[in-house]
């Protein structure tokens, strides 16, 4: 995957860059704003890091102007601002995610990954099947190995985030940030619960479990 | 030239000017006095030398001119103080009690003079009295006049004005006096907040005015000034105190990160053992004190914006449901019973995200500190007051009563829960988030010991009612 990080804080992007390396990415960087506008012109991207505050343009006036110009290009903004409103800002602005800093890399690079798989999916899809698991988002089921599994609204919900992104780390904030929609870090281990409780209905009396727990990272939905 | 002090207060000067709008009053007032009683006295020798003339010409028509004469001559006996002359029609004098008459040019049937008298007073002085006469011609040519001194009137006239006279200046005396003892009264009044004010510029937070009593204004802006100061002065002892608090909260773990990783370089050094453990407890560490300064910093910019931003008009029946949903799990899991109750068709006017993540907190602290085996309820109600109160009830151990009013404030932690990390911040940024929507944070007992546990704690978020 190439992903464009833009990025003025030079020790932070040089750790970015060496992680998006290491898990196979090939990267390519912008020191400011209007460097940045230049290499996205230039080169084709799958995911553009950018850092909001920047010298010369900052990342939503670059933001907005790759937009007016039609690069359609999944943008995750990374910003030491995180209320609601800066957020808003953001994402109003063209950005398709939101990072406030200090983030951890597993959560960049889960957020990255997530960002790149969302724009491969192109058509809309009715039926999501990862390996002998089934869901039907239309008749609102889910089969394993022909066996029907019961679950809760947000038990679906959080099952179908998982198949979207499945062979992806996702974590915990990012569950709660798309799947209940809050973006604030709960104190205690809530998500944890509500995985375990989705974990043994569907890897229950079966001989292979396929939600992992990912170390450091979050959670992870194999085939 | 500068005035004494006492002229350049407000309450004298407001003095001075109801002063002069009273003088122009108190003039108008005089003026219309003047009129009534002077012109009066006049219009009453009027009417009374109309009436002696009717008389003089009554008897003149019934028998003639010896009638008159005699009526003149039984007149003048008597005290009557009127005026006569008789003339013939040449304005000749034929009989009278003075010699001539006033009226220099007689042309019509009857003419009305203001004239003056001259007499002579008790110390056999000549004074001169005013006098008014009415002239007119008789049937026969003869031309009678009769007049009357006023001077008895004029001098009753003039008494009345001096009075009046006398009775603006002491007015304005006594409003110049009672001006004065306003101000000065005001002056003394303004003088303790004056005081105060100046003590606090300089420095000193704990001037308090003194009230004085009265229930007056003054003691009112007094009163408010010192509940001012108090806020203004546990506000000031809060951000010491949290800067106290942040830097013990961060010295242990920032003492604990330094340790490992020397340790951990160490064991590098040494060629011996995997850091990986040491560098894992590390970044743990890091987490822990970044989630508390992102507390500082919600609290800080909560309290620095004084409102909540972005406020909606929503169900708060809905969001606690939302996050009983996210919770009962994590309850239910540590054996802890969870039950919600909300009524229903109410709303609420608030930022929702910050209202999810005050309640979030608060089940936090409740599911942490409630033992398995325990309870714990979420509860939405409206208040009879109309307030809008989301609480919980749980039955861990509680919050002794002298030591809940301090769990809210910034950074406090209870001595005997400073082993459980990150919970000193939670209650203070639910209280932040009450205060940032003109609401507030209270907490109670809860449903009390049983079995050795509890008594519980009732953490109450109350929002105002939306308007």
């Amino acid at each position: 995957m190439r992903i464009l990080i833009v990025e003025d804080d030079l020790e932070a992007a040089d750790a970015m860059e060496r992680g998006l390396v290491e898990a196979g990415h090939s990267c390519a960087r912008a020191g400011d704003g209007e460097g940045g506008l230049a290499a996205a012109r230039d080169g084709e991207f799958d995911v553009m890091i950018v850092d909001r505050m920047m010298p010369k343009m900052n990342g939503v006036q670059l933001i907005e102007t790759l937009r007016r110009e039609g690069d359609q290009t999944p943008v995750l903004f990374l910003s030491a601002l995180g209320e609601v409103g800066d957020r808003v800002a953001g994402l109003q602005a063209g950005g398709d995610d939101y990072l406030v800093k200090p983030y951890a890399f597993a959560e960049l690079s889960a957020r990255v990954e997530a960002l790149a798989r969302r724009r491969e999916t192109g058509s809309v899809q009715t039926l999501l099947r990862v390996g002998d698991l089934e869901m039907d988002l239309i008749g609102r089921a889910v089969h394993r190995q022909g066996k029907e599994i019961d679950l809760q609204p947000r038990e679906f919900q959080l099952l179908e985030f998982m198949m979207r992104h499945a062979g992806q780390s996702v974590t915990r904030t990012m569950l709660l940030e798309k799947v209940w929609e809050y973006h604030f870090d709960p104190q205690t281990n809530v998500i944890d619960v509500h995985i375990s409780r989705l974990r043994s209905k569907i890897d229950k009396g079966f001989d292979r479990p396929m939600l992992q727990t990912v170390r450091g990272a979050g959670y992870r939905l194999d085939a | 030239m500068r005035l004494p002090r006492i002229f350049r207060t407000t309450p004298f000067r407001l003095t001075l000017l109801f002063l002069a709008l009273f003088a122009s009053a108190a003039s108008a007032f005089l003026a219309y006095i003047y009129v009534a009683t002077a012109g009066e006295a006049t219009r009453r020798t009027d009417q009374e030398i109309v009436r002696e003339m009717r008389s003089l010409t009554g008897a003149y028509q019934r028998a003639g001119m010896d009638a008159v004469n005699q009526s003149l001559i039984e007149r003048a006996a008597s005290e009557k103080p009127f005026l006569y002359l008789l003339m013939n029609s040449q304005g000749e004098r034929i009989s009278g009690s003075i010699e001539d008459s006033p009226v220099e040019t007689f042309t019509g049937p009857a003419q009305w003079i203001s004239f003056a008298v001259t007499d002579r007073d008790a110390q056999g002085r000549l004074v001169k009295h005013p006098a008014r006469g009415l002239q007119e011609r008789l049937s026969g040519g003869e031309i009678l006049f009769v007049g009357a001194d006023v001077g008895e009137d004029e001098a009753y006239v003039v008494k009345i004005v001096r009075a009046l006279w006398g009775a603006g200046a002491l007015v304005i005396v006594l409003g110049l006096a009672g001006g004065v003892l306003v101000s000065r009264n005001v002056s003394r009044s303004m003088a303790g907040l004056t005081d105060v004010v100046d003590a606090v510029r300089n420095g000193d937070l704990s001037a308090r005015a003194r009230v004085r009593g009265a229930r007056d204004e003054f003691d009112e802006l007094a009163a408010g000034v010192n509940e001012m100061l108090d806020r203004l002065e546990r506000s000031m002892a809060g951000h010491r105190h949290s800067g106290d608090a942040i830097a013990h909260d961060l010295r242990s773990p920032l003492t604990r990160l330094r340790v490992r990783l020397e340790a951990a370089l160490l064991d590098v050094e040494a060629g011996k053992g995997d850091p990986t453990q040491a560098l894992q407890q590390a970044l743990e560490d890091t987490d822990g004190m970044l989630r508390t300064f992102g507390a500082v910093l919600s609290i800080a910019r909560l309290q620095a914006a004084g409102t909540a931003p972005d406020p909606v008009l929503f169900d708060p029946a809905e969001l606690a449901a939302d996050i009983s949903e996210l919770y009962a799990p994590l309850s239910e899991d540590k054996g802890i019973d969870f039950a919600a109750e909300f009524s229903k068709d109410l709303l609420v006017r608030g930022n929702r995200e910050f209202l999810a993540q005050a309640l979030a907190n608060i089940l936090d602290n409740a599911v942490k500190y409630t033992p398995p085996g325990g309870a714990i309820m979420l509860r939405v109600r409206r208040r009879s007051s109309g307030e809008i109160e989301f609480s919980v009830t749980d039955t861990g151990p509680g919050v002794p009563e002298a030591d809940r009013g301090r769990v809210i404030e910034r950074f406090v932690r209870l001595e005997n829960s400073r082993s459980e990390p990150g919970a000193g911040l939670g209650l203070s940024l639910v209280g932040a988030v009450a205060e940032a929507h003109g609401g507030r944070l209270e907490l109670d007992e809860g449903p009390g010991s049983v079995d050795g546990a509890g008594p519980g704690l009732r953490v109450a978020l109350i929002l105002p009612r939306p308007a």
